[in-house]
């Protein structure tokens, strides 16, 4: 659990630390996480509405977004839903428990994982770099293949890690596109919900199996031709879900 | 409390069946008292009073029970076999009522042997013949008569024998004073009184009253 | 009235929650308020068995009542008619007859006697002749056996006709007794000392009776029959306002407090209509009122740990800084800060355990239910509270599925064990097996046994409680004091039960029985 900062530095090339767009109505919180995100390092950008978080957006340029979902006016959804728009920026919503219903909402309008406050920072910590973390590595056998797989209609490519249907690109979230990968890595192997949110969200066993489910149907609503009878991504019920058989 | 409620539901149903005794026990065709229902019933007795006497006999359960006796001896069998215009005829008497002494010396002479037959007897002693008996004249309602007997020796039911049949020969009625007088002057006053218009009173009292 | 609507939408849960509360108090026990249809409708001294015996008695004492008068009535008139007809026509017929004086006896007196007999009205009868010493009957026998000596005085003594009913070896007799008179004069009649007797069986008197008698009968039946028509339409009216009322007794008691009953008429079963009525519009406004109430204080608490989170969750996440900072502060300073620091972070534990006892208590609590390997899920809660080492001791046989809320059996499995470590002694050992009990569906069954010195008898009932401190001395536990009373809660979602106790090898054990399959308590 001890984060390491120099981590990603080293192997992808990139910036030390993440630049976080921070939206959070509220003062204490606002200071408070993002005091303790630049103490690791974090190049943190605060705003107190989603409208003036859209506008920090284009100009900060941040890797990943932290969006609290009660928000005054333009509330975290909409905000949510307004960024999927036209980009793929990571988003982690901040949340209170006893929110059920509006995680799942925000879920479904594209947030790629959600963290319930109050939290630590390290626990903030470490859902960042889960969600930024590259999944070139994951997967069971993926030495000798080749990095450019086709399935069906679908083609995807590990390397480039993009993902196309017909030859017209798709803009996957990076939950989506993670979850892809993983399940295609291994076709036709049957994965739990509680193995993928494990293996793809860096959860823990027991957490929330929603959003997985909430990612699979966000993904098909991309990939499939018909949501409602999906070809690639195939649910087992009572077991979960796999990739396959077309 | 439970046992109470019994109780008294026991002491209901009792009540109800007392009450309901009388009714159910009405069943049926009870016994009843002796019940008085109209007067005696009169038949038909064949007595002429020409020439049938009426005696007072004793009857066993120690009342007095009339008998009639026809005056013409030879006639045997009572009336059925004499007319009434024959035995007119035949009569030794002039017509008429039969007279008292003959009467009297008919009782005096005792039942016959049908009258025996019924169980009836007299309670007069034996007399002589040739006694005689001297009527007098009725006088304001009452009869006097002479007998040759000793009033003293008789008894009640005697003296009502001779009272009823002195009394019934003398009137229809038998509504007349009768006096009884021995040799020896002894005398007794009395009436017969067997008429059921007495009823009330006691009957067949001769009230013998000695002077 | 909608009970619960206001229970489902605590602060900030959507109300699209998946169950609704109004669902009951609690499922396992929803088969009470149908105890009823198992008793017999008709009952051996019920309401309606009593009425109508009511109505029967006394349909039956009238009916008998009027029988038993009219009878004796019609009884005797028709006994007096008899004897009457019988003395009229006797003493007809000896008047029509001529006796001698004195009285001869012998075949011809019997002749005439037989004559007179023959006449009898209303039939014939056995006449006797009594005179002086002279005995005479029409019959075979000279004396009659029936005739009384109190007749007999009373034809000597009075010159009056009269009769006397007896009854002999059963059977009834009408014996009359006429005194013979015989006119002495045309206005004057004197006693013959003739006595006539008439002995008449009244057999047929005694068949007219009966005849009566069973027509009484005949007649009262019948009218017991038609008194229960009556009887019935009294029952059912007096039945139906009870069994409506005894319907709306049940109803209420199922919770639906809108409870009404019709109002009809105005006697004493409208009047207890009217009461029930009014009783249940009170009942009905105190139970809102005290739902309103606890609805308030549940709101209070949900709205207080909000509250209270929003500024947790910025002195939560600069902890951190504090803690890596104290070591440059001097002693006292580095103390305090650190204090604040790890308090805040129990406040916090509190704070969730306080939200989440809140969202039961609102039932907006969720079961995400899916299917799992639950040895494998056990295995998973104790490695990542880094319970792996020797101090627990686990008997969790592979294979065995089960539909559950992963997050929510975390919890229990985690609040088990953690308690067992705190309250108890190592090892811990957790335990799995599943049950069959027919006709019930399959259960699976956890067991945490610790290995200390037990749970006290006296603190047993109140394990579950909130905040119970098993130990009074314990001024505050390193839990929030809520642990158990999550778990309970999360069992009874589940549908499931849990259980503490003190097995006979010594230490605690708690029992987590959850359905195989789940589906949610409520769902």
């Amino acid at each position: 659990m001890d984060p390491d900062p120099t981590d990603l530095t080293i192997t992808e090339g990139e910036p030390p630390m993440p630049r976080v767009l921070l939206i959070e109505d509220d003062p204490s919180v606002r200071e408070g996480v993002g005091l303790g995100l630049r103490r690791r390092g974090h190049e943190v950008r605060a705003a107190a509405t989603g409208e003036a978080g859209l506008a920090a957006l284009a100009e900060f340029r941040p890797d990943l977004l932290l969006l609290d979902l009660m928000l005054p006016g333009m509330n975290g959804v909409q905000v949510c839903r307004r960024v999927r728009e036209h980009s793929q920026l990571p988003i982690i919503m901040l949340t209170a428990r006893g929110d059920d219903f509006d995680v799942v909402v925000g879920l479904e309008a594209g947030a790629d994982d959600y963290i319930v406050k109050p939290a630590r920072t390290e626990v903030i910590e470490a859902r960042i770099r889960a969600v930024l973390r590259r999944l070139d590595d994951s997967g069971p056998g993926r030495q000798g293949r080749p990095a450019i797989e086709v399935y069906g209609e679908l083609t995807i490519d590990r390397v480039a890690l993009t993902v196309s249907k017909t030859g017209r690109p798709l803009a996957l979230a990076p939950s989506e596109l993670k979850l892809l990968l993983h399940l295609s890595a291994a076709p036709e192997q049957v994965f739990s919900r509680q193995q993928l949110l494990e293996h793809v969200w860096d959860h823990s066993y027991h957490a929330d199996a929603r959003l997985v489910d909430a990612c699979v149907r966000r993904l098909r609503g991309k990939i499939e031709d018909e949501a409602g009878s999906p070809r690639y991504v195939q649910t087992l019920r009572g077991f979960g879900y796999r990739f396959g058989p077309l | 409390m439970r046992r109470t409620r019994t109780r008294r539901r026991a002491r209901a149903v009792a009540a109800a069946v007392t009450a309901a005794a009388p009714l159910l026990g009405a069943c049926g065709i009870q016994e009843t008292d002796v019940i008085e229902a109209g007067g005696p019933a009169s038949f038909q007795a064949f007595l002429n009073r020409d020439h049938d006497m009426l005696l007072f006999f004793r009857s066993p359960d120690g009342g007095l029970s009339p008998v009639i006796r026809t005056t013409e001896p030879s006639a045997g069998f009572g009336d059925e076999y004499v007319e009434p215009g024959s035995a007119d005829q035949n009569s030794t008497d002039t017509a008429g009522p039969v007279p008292t002494e003959k009467a009297v010396l008919a009782l005096l002479a005792g039942p016959r042997e049908e009258d025996r037959a019924a169980g009836l007897s007299t309670s007069l002693p034996a007399t002589r013949p040739g006694g005689t008996v001297e009527v007098e004249p009725p006088s304001n309602g009452k009869v006097t008569t002479r007998l040759p007997l000793a009033l003293q020796d008789l008894n009640s039911t005697a003296l009502h024998q001779l009272t009823c049949t002195i009394a019934y020969s003398h009137n229809t009625d038998g509504q007349v004073v009768v006096e009884l007088t021995d040799q020896d002057g002894t005398s007794r006053t009395g009436t017969c009184g067997l008429a059921p218009r007495n009823s009330g009173e006691a009957p067949a009292e001769p009230g013998p009253s000695t002077r | 009235m909608t009970t619960g609507s206001g229970a489902g939408s605590g602060p900030g849960s959507g109300s699209a929650t998946g169950f609704s509360p109004d669902r009951g108090p609690d499922p396992a026990t929803g088969s009470g308020p149908d105890r009823g249809p198992g008793r017999s409708r008709i009952r051996a001294f019920g309401l309606r068995t009593r009425l109508l015996l009511a109505f029967l008695l006394v349909a039956a004492v009238s009916a008998g009542t009027t029988a038993a008068l009219t009878y004796r009535e019609a009884r005797n008139a028709m006994l007096q008619t008899a004897q009457d007809t019988a003395v009229t026509s006797f003493r007809d017929q000896v008047q029509q007859t001529a006796f001698g004086l004195p009285l001869q006896g012998g075949e011809d007196l019997e002749a005439v006697l037989r004559d007179i007999a023959r006449k009898g009205k209303p039939h014939p009868w056995v006449v006797f002749a009594e005179y002086g010493s002279i005995r005479a009957s029409s019959g075979e026998n000279p004396v009659s056996t029936v005739i009384t000596p109190e007749l007999r005085r009373a034809a000597r003594a009075n010159p009056h006709g009269s009769f006397e009913r007896v009854v002999k070896d059963g059977v009834p007799y009408l014996t009359i007794a006429m005194p013979m008179v015989f006119k002495a004069s045309p206005d004057s009649v004197l006693p013959s000392g003739l006595v006539l007797y008439a002995v008449m069986r009244m057999t047929d008197e005694q068949v007219n009776v009966d005849a009566l008698l069973m027509a009484a009968r005949d007649g009262a039946l019948p009218g017991l029959a038609v008194a229960l028509i009556p009887g019935l339409i009294a029952a059912r009216s007096v039945l139906r306002p009870v069994r409506e009322l005894r319907r709306a007794a049940r109803s209420m008691g199922s919770g639906r407090l809108d409870t009404r009953i019709p109002v009809r008429g105005s006697d004493e079963l409208a009047d207890l209509a009217r009461t029930f009525n009014e009783s249940a519009a009170q009942l009905e406004c105190s139970v809102r009122e005290l739902r309103e109430a606890e609805e308030r204080a549940r709101r209070f608490a949900s709205d207080v740990s909000h509250e209270l989170r929003t500024p947790l969750a910025g002195m939560l996440a600069v902890t951190e800084v504090l803690d890596e900072d104290a070591d440059h502060l001097d002693a006292d300073t580095a103390r305090a800060v650190r204090l604040v620091s790890a308090e805040t972070g129990k406040l916090a534990v509190l704070v969730e355990d306080l939200m989440e006892i809140s969202r039961f208590d609102a039932r907006a609590a969720e079961l995400n239910t899916d299917e799992v390997d639950v040895a494998e899920a056990i295995r998973k809660t104790l490695h990542n509270r880094h319970w792996s080492d020797d101090r627990i001791r686990t008997e969790l046989p592979d294979g065995i599925r089960a539909r559950l809320d992963p997050r929510r059996f975390d919890i229990v499995i985690a609040n088990l064990v953690g308690n067992a470590l705190r309250h108890g002694s190592a090892p811990v050992t957790v335990s799995l097996r599943t049950e069959t009990r027919s006709p019930s569906p399959p259960v699976l069954i956890t067991e945490v046994m610790d290995s200390g010195p037990g749970i006290r008898p006296e603190s047993l009932p109140h394990i579950f409680d909130r905040f119970y401190k098993a130990d009074a001395a314990r001024t505050r536990s390193a839990g929030s004091g809520l642990g158990l009373a999550i778990t309970l809660e999360n069992v009874k979602l589940h549908g499931g039960t849990i259980r503490a106790g003190n097995p006979p090898g010594g230490g605690a054990v708690f029992t987590v029985e959850i359905p195989l399959h789940a589906e949610g308590a409520r769902g």
